[in-house]
């Protein structure tokens, strides 16, 4: 199915906003304004380290939220089923958005043939604080005056505001931020999916030729020719074959970024070293921290077992386990659909390395089963539990 | 089409002052609150504890209404009839009652000021009595609190009889940090921890709180961390005061309510020295419960949900010739009161808070009611005018709350040594001896959230003759409680709870009980 492109908006104003030309946001408005789709789930800048989800019907609502935020790791998936899965509709989405999403189709929370992915190829996304922190210790910058941020060729760009209006862009290299801590979230840094491939369309300056201000776009189903189609045919966008040297620069970048991911993951894994009962020791070390709140269930862009879950209904207060049943369930719950997205390591409370932990866990038994999850929806998740789900919902 | 508004707010469960996200959104006829992470936050960094998650729930209560004698009235009408009613009572037999857990610093300020419109000068946020009990100098503890990433600096933290996982889980992240940056965490209290986050225990009995003065060395160099509650038993603040005061360390109350600090800052108690001409809630309860105070206005705050006991509450509250409630949600005094005022629930209200590190935050609604209500009744000041005195008896010329603006000055001060009395009581031939410990108070969380059971001792269990599944029954003179048990590592004499219970706290958060298994 794959065609390359390279594409932009043809409105000036959105394609000096949006990064790389616009061509997403572009996408999006041409949608909403022909009725192809009935709202669109876009992220609103409040501020570089700050964005806030928005379900809209209103084209200039998007427009305000074109450009990129590296600053606001959301995962869109729960927003998606909670507030449009009978709508059509159409989101930019990180590939952990489109497995998110892919996964929760396989459970019947969505159906995929409204929702329109525009995917965005992601190195990774920045917690807000240590973006902030990172502004002011390495980039001598005041963090409220930091205006814009992008990440391109291996380096992370700060634009802040100087007094009388004046823009200043700093730059520093990842790994430079990384090695001292800083930098993409743990979870980002180890994510082996940079091309969104289980969305529509997969769009991202990898493979652009320099200086050119342009979307390279991989179109992955009839869903996104449609969408891109009707974005061309409206007059929003235009697009020119994607150049070959363009394909195999943007294949090299991957394999790159995938290359440094799977040495991160290597590299984060401190349990490997350990010893048998070391890694008992660090488990329950780990674990026994949790207070129940059950955020990271919340947030678990796969999970869709709302109250009437095992986790909850099998863990009991009383209980005195060092590590809870909720955790137990949760860990074996997740083993063939966690996609280490992290977003539940990011809201716990007592910051347990859940995705360290999950991560463990799932990835040998994904491994086991061929089973990628949030890949491809007409692979069903291969652990029992779903299947009587399944099973049941079938009947 | 689902309509979605997100606001940014801030979680009223506690001191600590968590930011989040809250999602209203509403198809057709059906709203729906949901709670979302706000990363951004300087707080908590978008991490929430149980009750924060669920904090839903906390907004989908009940609402209140406007009535006077429990007719629906229109809100002007409710807001008339109570200055009236004010007005006609003696200056001294009125009082009002806020805990803060849900007022923005704004409210405090009219709150104050329509008290004083009325001439009244029992104006209580729940601490009162604790300044009065300790040494001018030494209120800037009760006062101020200090920042996390002070806690996380820290070389040598003392939990003092205070569970972080527990009682103010956002803190216990902070104090897992100070330990990976080599700090040392010793739990004085009367159970070990169970998650073992202290590198050592120090065991106190109950009857023998007065020999933690011996160990006052333990205390040398280091942040002891505690919690004040209006149900504390004066003596236990003193002895902190006493250890703070006589060894190096510093002291930092939690304190299960908002805006504490805001309260203690703008309610006129700046060093303590208003709040020490003034009643305290429990005070006022007494001045009720006596006859000479026959008016009560209360801001947003459930009194029988923070009681331990609210038939006692109910009786009390029945001699009052007013009472007056504003609040967004019904409580069970609403029943009873005259009348009330409907206010806008919390993450609707626009308007500041101080939390427990000294970082003015901005609530994200954008409704002027609350106030408007009671300036309505006052001074009649515009939200702008009081949201500027706010501003400047803080000294803000900008708000943010990547700072911290109310920063502590640690001063030395002279402090008596504390007797502690522990509550007697004859022994009885044959009956075991029990104590029961509430970890926690109905303050904390709102009341929400309370557990179903209560922790014993395996020896207990045994003793008890108890079997997984049984329940216990709790017994403190004519007061009875069913409650189901968990079996943790404490002393056998101890019984720990986290539930709410009839049972009180005659010695702060400890009295004496009996304990035997239910249906016997």
């Amino acid at each position: 199915m794959s065609k390359y492109y390279l594409a932009w908006a043809k409105d000036e104003e959105i394609r000096k906003k949006g990064a790389n030309g616009g061509f997403v946001t572009a996408t999006l408005v041409s949608a909403l304004e022909n009725n192809f789709i009935d709202a669109a789930l876009v992220v609103a800048k409040k501020s570089v380290y700050e964005g806030i989800p928005v379900l809209t019907s209103d084209p200039e609502v998007v427009k305000e939220c074109a450009g990129s935020l590296h600053g606001a790791p959301i995962n869109l998936t729960k927003y998606v089923v909670d507030y449009a899965a009978k709508k059509r509709i159409g989101l930019p989405t990180k590939p952990c958005d489109a497995r998110g999403i892919i996964e929760q189709a396989k459970r019947r929370q969505v159906n995929l043939d409204n929702i329109f992915m525009i995917g965005l190829n992601c190195g990774g996304t920045l917690h807000p604080l240590r973006m902030r922190e990172m502004a002011a210790d390495f980039y001598e910058l005041d963090p409220d005056s930091v205006v814009k941020e992008e990440i391109k060729e291996g380096k992370i760009f700060l634009v802040s505001e100087e007094e009388g209006g004046e823009e200043k862009e700093k730059w520093i290299k990842i790994d430079e931020l990384e090695q001292k801590g800083y930098g993409r979230r743990d979870a980002c840094k180890s994510c082996v999916t940079k091309i969104p491939t289980s969305a529509d369309l997969a769009c991202g300056n990898w493979g652009v030729p320099q200086g050119e201000k342009k979307t390279f776009v991989e179109v992955l189903t009839e869903k996104g020719e449609a969408i891109l189609k009707n974005a061309i045919d409206s007059g929003y966008v235009d697009i020119e074959e994607a150049p070959g040297k363009g394909i195999e620069m943007r294949k090299k970048i991957e394999a790159g970024m995938q290359k440094l991911a799977t040495s991160w993951k290597e590299r984060m894994d401190e349990v490997s070293t350990l010893s048998r009962s070391g890694r008992f020791e660090f488990y329950v070390d780990a674990l026994k921290n949790c207070i129940h709140c059950g955020a990271c269930k919340e947030v678990c862009p796969v999970c869709a077992c709302e109250a009437d879950s095992k986790c909850l209904d099998m863990n009991d207060e009383r209980d005195s386990y060092a590590i809870s049943m909720y955790n137990m369930l949760r860990i074996f719950h997740l083993m063939d659909s966690c996609i280490h997205c992290g977003q539940c390591e990011d809201v716990c409370p007592v910051d347990i390395p859940l995705t360290l932990i999950q991560r463990r866990f799932s990835e040998r038994m994904q491994r086991h089963l061929g089973y990628i999850p949030g890949m491809d929806v007409k692979e069903k998740p291969p652990l029992y539990e779903t299947e009587l789900r399944w099973s049941a919902e079938a009947e | 089409m689902v309509e979605m508004k997100i606001k940014s707010s801030i979680c009223p469960g506690c001191s600590v002052g968590c930011g989040l996200y809250l999602l209203e959104s509403e198809e057709g006829e059906e709203r729906e609150i949901k709670i979302l992470h706000r990363k951004n936050s300087a707080v908590n960094e978008g991490k929430l504890c149980k009750f924060g998650t669920d904090l839903h729930t906390y907004y989908e209560r009940e609402v209140l209404n406007n009535s006077v004698e429990g007719e629906e009235v229109k809100q002007e009408e409710a807001i008339r009839e109570a200055k009236e009613r004010l007005g006609s009572i003696k200056p001294d037999e009125l009082a009002f009652i806020a805990l803060p857990s849900t007022i923005t610093n704004e409210e405090i300020l009219s709150f104050v000021s329509l008290a004083s419109e009325f001439g009244c000068e029992n104006v209580s946020f729940g601490f009162e009595r604790f300044f009065r009990e300790i040494p001018e100098e030494a209120s800037y503890i009760i006062e101020k609190g200090l920042s996390f990433s002070e806690v996380e600096k820290a070389t040598k933290i003392i939990l003092f009889f205070l569970d972080p996982f527990v009682h103010y889980p956002l803190l216990a992240r902070r104090i897992l940090k100070a330990k990976k940056n080599g700090a040392r965490v010793i739990e004085v209290s009367f159970a070990k921890n169970e998650r073992g986050i202290a590198d050592e225990t120090v065991l106190v009995e109950p009857k023998g709180i007065e020999r933690i003065k011996e160990k006052k060395e333990l205390f040398e160099d280091s942040l002891i961390i505690g919690e004040l509650t209006p149900y504390m038993n004066s003596q236990f603040l003193e002895l902190m005061l006493w250890i703070n005061a006589s060894t190096t360390s510093r002291l930092f109350l939690l304190k299960p309510f908002l805006n504490s600090t805001g309260a203690f800052l703008l309610g006129g108690n700046r060093n303590g020295k208003e709040a020490r001409k003034r009643k305290d809630l429990f005070e006022i309860l007494g001045g009720i419960e006596g006859g000479e105070i026959k008016a009560l206005y209360l801001l947003e705050t459930d009194l029988a949900g923070a009681m331990h006991g609210s038939e006692e509450l109910f009786e009390t509250i029945s001699k009052l010739d007013l009472l007056i409630e504003q609040n967004a949600f019904r409580t069970p005094l609403s029943d009873v009161a005259n009348i009330t005022i409907c206010s806008e629930p919390f993450f609707m209200k626009k308007g500041t808070l101080v939390n427990i590190e000294g970082r003015v935050i901005e609530n994200g609604g954008e409704s002027e009611n609350n106030v408007q209500i009671m300036e309505s009744m006052g001074k009649g000041r515009s939200y702008e005018e009081v949201h500027e005195e706010v501003k400047r008896r803080l000294g803000l010329a900008e708000i943010s709350e990547f700072e911290i603006a109310v920063k502590r000055e640690e001063k030395s001060f002279e402090m008596a040594e504390p007797k502690i009395e522990i509550e007697e009581r004859k022994e009885e031939e044959g009956k075991e001896e029990y104590f029961l410990w509430y970890k926690t108070n109905p303050f904390f969380w709102n009341g929400i959230r309370a557990k179903n059971f209560v922790e014993i001792s395996p020896a207990a269990m045994r003793k008890l003759g108890l079997f997984r599944g049984d329940e216990v029954e709790i017994v403190q003179g004519e007061r009875k409680e069913r409650m189901g048990f968990k079996i943790s590592e404490l002393p056998d004499y101890l019984i720990l709870s986290e539930a709410k219970m009839s049972i009180k706290p005659l010695q702060g958060s400890l009295t004496r009980v009996e304990i035997r298994r239910a249906g016997e």
